[in-house]
């Protein structure tokens, strides 16, 4: 079959779009649920989470299976086994069923690393940055779209919502089959195929860069989808006089006010992702290593160090939210808050323009790694800024007790001149292959 | 199977590369005008992006 690389991107790109579409379909229409099953709050809240809880165990098993089947295969499982049990919750009477049914479809969010490794099978090292980008970012834009589209195009219907969005993923999984190729070269499936075993899994597991990148990954993407859920709240109640002075008098109206403010986050976050994936490609081609400690003379070293630059401003921009705050500055913590959504979109796409990189033969075992088990961070995070006593306090307590010393353990696992993935916890030989590509 | 395609050498991106930042240039262009939009229906009372309120 003929076929082309940017081909290859357009199916993953579509195909994760619509994961995340799905994904997020049960929070667009979470205030109809609740009126039709006439949910309390803590019930609400409980639908709420259930988006995330399939997502750490789920992205580790995924990237596994997409090195082991091909992602092709399993990003196609995903979207039909997702797509049918959407259509069967459009039929659902039952509030029971239908909250097995959403946990289910929202197994979807687990296709990010199928699509990182599909994308690292097939585009040069000179590029993978922008190609991830170009993907991850594209595809993240499905969760806001779908809390903007979904609900002004079925308003309360939500039952034909999640038949139709169950269709269209039918089609697209055969859509993924019928175009979609493993890999460029047949050698690369081929590796990743036999280098998906346990001993491979563990030695991902037990690097001291993977858990680096783990954690960066957990203090940029992990706190921007806790930031989602956490930002509407903390506007209506840390600024709630200064929206009521911009003339919105009921509680829908600051409910809209705070809204927004937390969706230029959202967005920005998204949006700006092929951007850092780009601009790690840029580093890479010119060389640019401007950080102390961290290795120079890798082959990939300029995107360690532009992954290090994004940490930094993550963690400085957390900080000024904080100063935003206690200064009671809605206009300044708006304006703070936009640039942390930029650095924060930073994070990710500086991280999947490395992953492949550093671990070529298993692309699939590091991205489930290193996605996965970060978005516990969107369970973790929400709960140090609600503990924080002052509502302003929370972001600088996170970045105190977790992002500076996230910060630091890169800084410490990245200082590696030779071949960073063979330390780890323990001395395990690095695949001869990955020696070799490092 | 069999494939064809257009492979590059690996220290330069391919063809497609340009459209690609194209492509995420416009994104940006679309994060920035409508975060932009929505701040100024927020700040000025008028509602958020694309509702009002």
């Amino acid at each position: 079959m003929k076929t082309h690389k940017v081909e290859q991107l357009v199916i993953a790109t579509v195909g994760f779009f619509w994961c995340f579409l799905m994904w997020f379909s049960t929070a667009a229409f979470s205030p109809s649920i609740a009126a039709h099953y006439h949910l309390n709050i803590a019930e609400l809240g409980l639908l709420a989470s259930s988006a995330i809880w399939m997502a750490p165990i789920g992205r580790i098993i995924a990237g596994w299976a997409a090195d082991r089947f091909g992602a092709p295969r399993t990003f196609a499982i995903i979207l039909a086994g997702c797509g049918l049990v959407s259509i069967a919750s459009a039929f659902t009477s039952s509030y029971e069923v239908l909250f097995i049914e959403r946990v289910i479809v929202a197994i979807a969010g687990v296709s990010f690393v199928v699509g990182i490794q599909h994308v690292a099978q097939w585009f040069d090292a000179s590029e993978i940055g922008t190609a991830e980008g170009l993907y991850a970012g594209t595809g993240n834009v499905g969760a806001g779209v779908g809390a903007l589209v979904l609900p002004r195009l079925f308003g309360l219907d939500y039952q034909g919502a999640f038949l139709w969005l169950g269709v269209i993923a039918l089609a697209l999984a055969a859509w993924y089959l019928w175009r979609g190729e493993a890999a460029r070269h047949e050698t690369a499936r081929h590796t990743a195929r036999q280098s998906s075993d346990l001993r491979g899994t563990v030695f991902v597991w037990t690097r001291y860069i993977a858990i680096a990148l783990m954690l960066a990954y957990a203090m940029s993407f992990g706190l921007e989808i806790a930031m989602n859920a956490w930002l509407p709240g903390y506007f209506s109640r840390g600024f709630h006089e200064a929206i009521l002075a911009l003339g919105f008098s009921s509680v829908v109206g600051v409910q809209i006010a705070a809204g927004t403010f937390a969706a230029v986050q959202s967005f920005s976050a998204s949006l700006f992702r092929p951007f850092a994936g780009f601009m790690s490609d840029v580093f890479q081609r010119r060389g640019w290593t401007p950080m102390p400690f961290i290795a120079k003379t890798l082959p990939y070293a300029p995107r360690l160090h532009w992954l290090a630059i994004a940490l930094i401003l993550i963690t400085l921009s957390m900080i000024a939210l904080t100063i935003a705050g206690l200064a009671g500055s809605l206009p300044l913590s708006v304006l703070v808050l936009v640039l942390f959504g930029v650095f924060v979109s930073f994070g990710p796409g500086g991280t999947f323009a490395l992953v492949p990189l550093l671990f070529p033969d298993r692309p699939g075992v590091a991205a489930g790694f290193i996605g996965g088990v970060s978005t516990a961070g969107g369970i973790v995070y929400p709960l140090i800024f609600a503990h924080s006593g002052n509502i302003h306090m929370g972001y600088l307590y996170a970045a105190v007790t977790m992002l500076i010393p996230f910060v630091l353990f890169y800084f410490w696992a990245a200082r590696y001149e030779r071949h960073p993935e063979e330390h780890g916890l323990f001395e395990l030989p690095p695949p001869a292959a990955e020696t070799e590509k490092a | 199977m069999t494939q064809e395609t257009t492979t590059q050498t690996s220290g330069t991106p391919g063809g497609w590369y340009r459209y690609g930042v194209m492509f995420l240039y416009l994104e940006m262009f679309i994060a920035i005008a409508v975060s932009a939009y929505s701040l100024y229906m927020a700040f000025t009372g008028k509602g958020g992006f694309p509702g009002k309120h």
